[in-house]
């Protein structure tokens, strides 16, 4: 079974080869006479390591001073060669062509002079590393222009003390048509309290939801689990005719916020109930079995143990969630309807809100509106990055401050939460 | 053959159950006879009959997958809690049959605690929490819950070096100190029996002897029986032992069982003195 003796002491042999690799001409490979290696081959002091340097560079993240000299030769090139072939060759025009045909010549000179300087191998890697760099760069982009460009429409106009404090009603009269008599408080009181209800309503079923399948994995877990995430595809302005032909129509209940809040509920119920399931599993099974060792039932193996381990996940979650449903439109529109005027009361009357703001007002023929919609979508936009916020704290792992060893399980749970949401779904207004 | 899986019955004038009338904390004898386990209609565990003496500690030894942790989980009844999984024969604590009508796995398991070989302190509690979680869980007040804490700890050899943070998450402390809050927190329910599955195998050196202390220390209020695949901790800390076997494609069986000296000096099997002696396989 074991080999014998002459192969056995090879290691050591092989040893001895690596440490003076320079000076010694046989190859590793050979096999070395049996018997304790002679002792003088070890070097008396060894020099101290350093690191060696390699051919080429192997990781797209080993970049140097010639590589940027690549790069920047390629941009410039490639910007000079299309704009030969584009208006000097063929008088083409439109800059979304000259740019795509730019970015195209960039990478193929890339590749080009990657190849001629360094290697081939090494061509295709970095042409791979620009094109993963660029995309990245392009979506990061894009999610700057968007902060930026409503912060920049928004801002300067903000009149802060009205903002908040009045609604929309004294705008009919001609001498008060300016920003400082004008504001969107009916519509945050609004967005407030449908969120609220949504949420107060919606989360105790998704957590309830969200325990039977995975802990309690009854009757037709299965079945519940398709038809939960089928349903956290059902379009926004679905839920929003759901609740009007289903309890408006019928008088069930009346135009009003709550109405608004029973359209969110459908929309926050999946999604809410697809990551806190997400949340249970990370908790180690281990856990449930000592809590049942010790003698306590399902229940309260659940309550005590699963549910407070996963307390961080389940509260990012929940604000996820709400972050899900702040700007949903299309429930809304059928729902609250939205109302020019402050209405505390959620339960009847329509309601204004901040989505309604911004469908209705950057409408309107008036510059006033129109610089209202675009503050409204300011707060809601700032309001979904305090929950952002949040829930990115709320996800990490306790161990900070020296209160509890991090799990590296939770490190990635912010990642996990983005695969269920979709929150860059609710572009369907 | 596995479809037939009812425990004994129990007939006319066998002891009453245990629930609740009997004060916990005096260590228990426990009995396993017949004992067999299936795990989705195949046999692993066959006719084991081991007795588990009063106040000593039980070592089970044996090679991997011969059912010893099986046969353990038999003893507090999370055997069942596994999907597809049956048992036949009768577990006695003093003379009760655990698998017989009337009684409540969760009540049996108070009576014969478990500790895991991955130690699984609750992350969310605190440690004094971690303690009193079977406490908790069985909604029983503890005359003073500080007293209680204090001598769950100083009992699993943990008080003096958490005395100062209480009040600190279960996780912040290192993989031996979490094995012992976690013997602390099953000592604290008082049980009659602790079964602990390779309590040491994740541990270092410097842990596992503290921990082979505290199982020596805590043997005359509780049975102890022990999974270990450590032939010197199995020595060094048990009275009894048991060698589990299974041949290939065979369930496991108890090959053979005794004193520890005898196990370890003059086995009366071949099989066990291979095994014992490092030469197995
Ligand atoms: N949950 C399970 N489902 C199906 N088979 C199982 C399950 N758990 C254990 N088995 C099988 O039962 C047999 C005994 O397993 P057991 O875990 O009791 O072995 P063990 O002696 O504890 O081994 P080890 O020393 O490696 O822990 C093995 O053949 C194993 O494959
Ligand atoms: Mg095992």
């Amino acid at each position: 079974m074991i080999a014998d003796g002459t192969t056995q002491s090879a290691p050591e042999g092989v040893l001895v080869t690596t440490t003076s690799a320079s000076t010694q001409s046989a190859p590793v490979h050979e096999p070395r006479p049996p018997g304790p290696p002679p002792s003088g081959e070890f070097p008396e002091s060894p020099a101290p390591p350093r690191p060696r340097r390699l051919p080429s560079p192997i990781r797209p993240g080993a970049f140097g001073a010639e590589d940027a000299t690549i790069l920047v030769g390629a941009a410039v090139s490639a910007l000079c060669l299309v704009w030969i072939v584009f208006y000097q060759l063929t008088s083409l025009s439109g800059g979304l062509g000259f740019l795509i045909c730019w970015y195209l010549a960039f990478l193929g000179l890339t590749w080009l002079g990657t190849a001629q300087v360094i290697e081939r191998q090494v061509a295709t890697d970095r042409v791979v590393a620009v094109v993963v760099v660029s995309a990245a760069a392009l979506v990061i982009g894009i999610i700057i222009f968007i902060v930026a460009w409503v912060t920049y429409k928004a801002v300067p106009t903000i009149h802060w003390a009205a903002l908040f404090t009045k609604d929309q009603k004294s705008f009919q009269l001609a001498e008060s048509n300016a920003l400082d008599h004008v504001g969107i408080l009916h519509a945050v009181i609004g967005t407030f309290e449908q969120v609220l209800l949504a949420v107060a309503i919606g989360v105790p079923f998704a957590v309830a939801t969200a325990i039977y399948l995975n802990e309690v994995r009854g009757f037709g877990s299965r079945t519940v689990r398709t038809v939960v995430t089928a349903m956290s595809g059902t379009p926004s302005v679905v839920a929003g005719v759901f609740i009007y032909s289903m309890l408006i129509l019928t008088h069930v209940i009346s135009y009003s916020g709550f109405a608004a809040s029973l359209a969110l509920v459908v929309i926050l119920l999946p999604s809410v109930t697809r990551v806190v399931e997400e949340v249970l599993r990370v908790v180690p099974s281990g856990l449930r079995e000592a809590s049942q060792a010790l003698g306590a039932p399902e229940w309260r193996t659940v309550w005590s143990v699963v549910l407070p381990t996963a307390r961080s996940g389940v509260v990012t979650a929940v604000l996820l969630g709400i972050a899900r449903i702040v700007g949903e439109t299309a429930p809304l529109l059928f729902t609250a309807v939205g109302s020019q005027v402050l209405n505390l009361n959620p339960l009847s009357g329509d309601q204004g809100a901040l989505p309604l703001v911004i469908w209705s007002d950057v409408r309107q023929p008036n510059a006033v509106l129109i610089d209202l919609a675009f503050q409204a979508a300011f707060v809601l936009m700032a309001f979904v990055l305090i929950l952002f916020v949040l829930a990115r704290i709320f996800s990490r792992p306790k161990g900070k401050g020296g209160k509890g060893r991090a799990r590296p399980e939770e490190d990635d749970l912010m990642a996990r939460f983005f695969v269920p949401i979709p929150i860059e779904e609710s572009e369907s207004r | 053959m596995t479809t037939t899986l009812p425990t004994a019955p129990t007939g006319p004038g066998h002891p009453q159950p245990f629930t609740g009338t009997r004060t916990l904390g005096e260590p228990g004898q426990i009995d396993a006879e017949g004992v067999c386990a299936w795990f989705g209609g195949r046999l692993v565990l066959e006719t084991v009959n081991l007795t588990m003496e009063q106040s000593k500690v039980t070592a089970l030894i044996g090679p991997s997958g011969c059912g010893k942790s099986t046969f353990l989980r038999i003893l507090n009844r999370m055997h069942e809690v596994v999907p597809g999984a049956q048992l036949a024969g009768s577990v006695k604590l003093d003379g009760v049959d655990i698998y017989g009508p009337g009684q409540r796995a969760m009540e049996t398991r108070r009576h014969i605690g478990m500790v895991f070989q991955k130690p699984n302190p609750f992350p969310a509690m605190t440690i004094a929490e971690n303690v009193l979680a079977g406490l908790k869980f069985s909604r029983s007040t503890p005359g003073d819950k500080d007293d209680l804490v204090q001598e769950a700890l100083t009992k699993a050899g943990l008080w003096n070096e958490v005395k100062d943070r209480l009040g600190e998450l279960g996780g912040a402390l290192s993989g031996g100190q979490q094995q012992r809050l976690c013997i602390a927190r099953s000592l604290a329910v008082r049980p009659r029996v602790l079964l602990m599955d390779e309590p040491c195998s994740a541990l270092d050196p410097t842990s596992t002897l503290r921990i082979e202390q505290t199982i020596k220390e805590i043997a005359d209020e509780v049975t102890v029986v022990i999974v270990t695949h450590n032939m010197q901790q199995a020595q060094r800390v048990s009275d009894y032992c048991a060698f589990f076997l299974a041949a290939e494609n065979q369930p496991g069986r108890v090959i053979e069982a005794g004193r520890t000296e005898m196990i370890f000096g003059e086995p009366t099997d071949q099989r066990t003195f291979d095994y014992v002696n490092g030469q197995f396989g």
